[in-house]
């Protein structure tokens, strides 16, 4: 296969495929934009201390973010965070349009396309996708870059316009993305080698979702809880952990309980749909009991993105709960830094503006996944009406699929991303050690004859606060997950009137 | 010369055996009807001995080479260079040209966009359908449409064409035009066609017929497993 | 398998109708036209012809001799052409009666009550069926074909068609009822 024909027939394809591929670019824009602030943030270089002792701030800029280096690396980390709802949306993308896109493959491989040659097409149009969207992101960075760039009336910086991250780290986002879009695409294709008998023969039933995703929540939770102790050990031997454990367990842990709540989702559709026909009369609900079992993995598919915000965000409000725990145990023992504790919080309004934004980005997510969900199926829907099931019955049983494992995944993230922050930080407290107190004065104390006498051991009492669960903050968090997905499934029943149309029935 | 050999060919679907030990050889331009009632197992031959499935047991033979051992990709380009494959549609891809869909097997292979396109035109005009090279298949009748995957199926000058009830979905006489064209092309070029359909009046372009009843070659075509085995009662 | 009888007289009217002709050419084009059916025997057409005459349907339009024998030529008078419409417009009864030999067999061997020589003979027939439907086929199909020749087959391999699938549905039907009794 010659590069030119690989170029053809990867961009072959219908009016959804496009709408893909722009999806995808814009994803591949968004992430491109978060990594290029996370690098230019750290491209800050921190000037030199004239003096021993001198702070080494960058006092050309607005935000006390940016002017301390202890905190830029914060800083991009957030901004980095933002990236997995926006891979998470572009997965999502992935999917829309799927079954035009494998019908096409498998007459393809029909044609004599190799396996190789299917995923190497669907790849390079992933990957062509998202080398536009890395583009277009540069494109819009240097932008923002021209606009930002004048200093306010004090001679401050707003953004960090004064730098640029390094060149090869700038390729790396502009090249290196797409190409784990295409890898990741491809690795995503090899399970399910298109068969060339695709279109005229099923697939084999396969057996339901096991709970195997409480197993890595677990491992998630683990790795989280770990880190305190596992410093704490490397402490008692006078040695530090090597720089890498504490990241790595960090990506790993949040990874795996990201992946273990996406995944749980499918058991919970799978579990929900079963029960749900046990006991659910209505058409609708029974519609929508069937739709749940037959595809459990639908609910993972659509609600991603957003289980990931609310994780984040779940996470957020544990560790806004710990710092105002700990500011309390400041005023507590009367150490008077309720400044600095305030400082925290007001930094996590960042993190908090980061959640709202990335939830934002999830539901976007979620009407691409639904009204792809309501496209796919539009034969079968179709087909309902013409039979004579009201359209009304099909808008409720498609508002049932989606509240009713969207409900209890919710919840899941939830828990969990609180659980994780709490095994993060744990409960703040002070004292609970014993100290040496000479009440002599210097002579006596240092001389080791006469020390013992004026020497006593004072128990410094143990303070602890146990933060609170923050149920307020929590529950807007779900409320406001819960209201996406209605809003979504509202804009998606838009669209099933225009795609029951008995019409459809004659498409091809 | 032999081209096509099954030997002891098993092939199950789940629990449901569709196959159960099929033997059956095809030689070199020889036109064979595979018949029988319907599920008697007549798509998934065709299916085994194009190298499309796998059989679960038993051998299949190209050339007294066993194909049925190879991997995907090197059955992919078997079929690519050497087989052609015409089924009774949605064979061809939606999103491409009459022309692009049947220079699409020499694409595959590498052939030059320019080069491929004159070779798909020559098909098209072979099949009477060249005035329609550059619409998409949407935009065709049925009738059409197959005569662009029979184009497709002989572009490559195959030695085995597969065709499983290549005029389904026709009409008597369009059906009839798209397989007179296919069986002389095929003559014409010494290619061997295997053709699966449940029509006497289709069967009657082959050269043998073989008849598929339950999973098993019925030899004879005299409806039971075991002809003729104590038949009075 | 066509055991109805064609109206001799009245293809002869239609050969006619393009002009007058003697009775070896009408025979010639008889033969040419309806390829498939079985030839005139040249008895048979002088036989029709003088009937026709008699009726006033055709009448002698002249005679020539060329070192043979006599040759009237024959031409349709309007009676004739009259009466060659009112058959063309006419519509053939479907299947009046079913009176093949092949039906007739089938029916009186199961009557015999020998499962056995009912599909024996069942399949032999079903065979040489299909080798008649893969010659005329073949006759269709060859290049030289003309489209009175297409169009004669296509009227043959229709009813073969239909007598094979007819065979195929009664030997599984035989088969069927072969499994019921002896399970």
């Amino acid at each position: 296969m010659r590069p030119s024909t690989l170029l053809r027939l990867a961009v072959a394809g219908t009016a959804t495929d496009t709408v893909r591929v722009v999806l995808t670019a814009v994803s591949a824009a968004l992430a491109t934009l978060a990594g290029l602030a996370a690098l230019t943030v750290l491209a800050i270089p921190t000037p030199p201390a004239v003096e021993e002792g001198d702070v080494r701030w960058s006092e050309q800029y607005a935000s006390q973010l940016l002017v301390e280096p202890g905190l830029r690396g914060g800083t991009a980390f957030a901004s980095l965070l933002l990236i997995i709802p926006v891979l998470a949306l572009a997965g999502q993308c992935a999917r829309l349009g799927a079954p035009a896109r494998d019908r096409r493959l498998a007459a393809l491989r029909l044609a004599g396309a190799t396996p190789g040659q299917v995923i190497r097409l669907a790849a390079g149009e992933t990957g062509l996708a998202a080398l536009l969207g890395t583009a277009a992101g540069t494109a819009i960075y240097f932008g923002v870059r021209e606009v930002f760039d004048t200093p306010d009336e004090r001679g401050r910086l707003v953004l960090p316009t004064d730098v640029l991250p390094a060149s090869g780290a700038f390729a790396a986002v502009l090249f290196g993305l797409p190409v784990v879009a295409a890898l990741a695409t491809a690795l995503i294709l090899r399970g399910v080698t298109v068969s060339p008998l695709g279109v005229v023969r099923g697939r084999q039933r396969e057996r339901g979702p096991r709970p195997w995703a409480g197993v890595l929540i677990g491992l998630g939770l683990a790795a989280f809880a770990a880190i305190g102790p596992v410093n704490r050990w490397y402490a008692t031997r006078d040695t530090r952990p090597p720089e890498w454990l504490t990241p790595a367990l960090l990506m790993a842990g949040g990874l795996a309980a990201l992946v273990g709540v996406v995944l749980g989702t499918g058991w919970i559709s799978y579990v929900t749909g079963r029960l749900l026909r046990r006991w659910a009369r209505r058409p609708a609900v029974l519609l929508a009991a069937a739709r749940l079992t037959a595809d459990p993995w639908a609910g993972s598919r659509t609600f991603a993105a957003l289980l990931a915000a609310v994780l984040f965000g779940a996470g957020a409000a544990g560790l806004r709960s710990y710092f105002e725990a700990a500011a309390e145990l400041e005023r507590r023992g009367g150490g008077g830094l309720a400044g600095n504790g305030g400082f925290y919080l007001s930094t996590m309004d960042l993190v908090d503006l980061a959640v709202a934004v990335a939830m934002v980005v999830a539901s976007g997510g979620l009407v691409v996944a639904l009204v792809e969900g309501i496209t796919a199926r539009r034969r079968a829907y179709a087909a309902l009406v013409a039979t004579g099931v009201p359209r009304a019955t099909v808008g409720r049983s498609i508002a049932w699929q989606a509240l009713a494992p969207a409900v209890p995944a919710v919840a899941l993230a939830l828990t969990v991303g609180m659980l994780l922050a709490r095994g993060l930080f744990g409960t703040p407290s002070s004292g609970g050690y014993r100290s040496e107190v000479c009440d002599a004065g210097e002579q006596l104390c240092t001389d080791p004859a006469t020390r013992e006498q004026y020497t006593r051991v004072e128990v410094e009492p143990l303070i602890s606060v146990t933060p609170d669960v923050p149920l307020g903050h929590l529950a807007w968090l779900g409320t406001g997950a819960v209201a996406a997905v209605l809003v979504t499934v509202a804009v998606g029943l838009l669209f099933l009137r225009a795609g029951t149309a008995v019409e459809e029935l004659r498409a091809t | 010369m032999t081209y096509l050999q099954a030997r002891g060919v098993v092939r199950s679907y789940g629990p449901t055996p569709a196959l159960r030990g099929v033997n059956l050889d095809i030689a070199e331009g020889e036109v064979v009807a595979v018949t029988g009632p319907s599920g008697g197992g007549k798509s998934t031959l065709l299916h085994c001995l194009a190298g499309i499935l796998r059989p679960d047991a038993g051998e299949v033979r190209w050339r007294g080479e066993r194909i049925d051992t190879w991997s995907e990709a090197a059955r992919s380009r078997l079929r690519r260079s050497t087989f052609g494959v015409l089924f009774q549609f949605g064979q061809l891809v939606a999103e491409l040209t009459a022309a692009e869909n049947v220079a699409l097997p020499l694409l595959l292979a590498g052939t030059g966009r320019r080069e491929a396109r004159t070779a798909a035109l020559t098909w098209l005009e072979r099949l009477g359908v060249a005035d329609l090279a550059d619409n998409r298949p949407g935009e065709m009748s049925g009738g059409q449409q197959q005569r662009c995957a029979t184009a497709r199926a002989l572009v490559t000058e195959p030695r085995v064409l597969f065709a499983d009830e290549p005029t389904g979905a026709l009409d008597t006489l369009t059906g009839e035009q798209v397989l007179t064209s296919l069986v002389r092309l095929a003559r014409e070029q010494g290619t061997s066609v295997v053709l699966v359909t449940h029509e006497p009046r289709i069967a009657g372009y082959a050269d043998r017929e073989v008849v598929l009843r339950d999973g098993v070659v019925d030899h004879g075509g005299l409806g039971l497993e075991t002809p003729l085995a104590g038949g009075r009662r | 398998m066509n055991s109805e009888r064609v109206s001799v007289p009245h293809v002869l009217l239609g050969l006619l109708a393009a002009g007058p002709r003697h009775g070896y050419e009408l025979k010639r084009a008889h033969d040419e036209r309806l390829p498939q059916a079985r030839p005139l025997a040249y008895g048979q057409v002088y036989a029709s012809l003088g009937r026709l005459q008699r009726d006033g349907l055709v009448v002698a339009a002249g005679q020539e001799r060329e070192g043979g024998p006599d040759r009237t030529a024959y031409a349709l008078t309007d009676e004739g052409r009259a009466a060659l419409n009112r058959w063309l417009a006419e519509t053939e009864l479907p299947m009046p009666y079913v009176s093949s030999t092949l039906f007739a067999k089938v029916a009186v061997a199961l009557l015999v009550d020998d499962v056995d020589r009912t599909r024996s003979y069942l399949a032999a027939q079903r065979q040489a069926h299909t080798a008649r439907l893969r010659e005329l086929t073949a006759a269709k199909t060859a290049l030289s074909a003309s489209l009175d020749d297409v169009v004669a087959a296509d009227y043959a391999i229709a009813h073969l068609d239909a007598d094979l699938r007819w065979l195929q549905t009664t030997l599984d039907r035989v088969a069927d009822w072969h499994r019921e009794v002896h399970s």
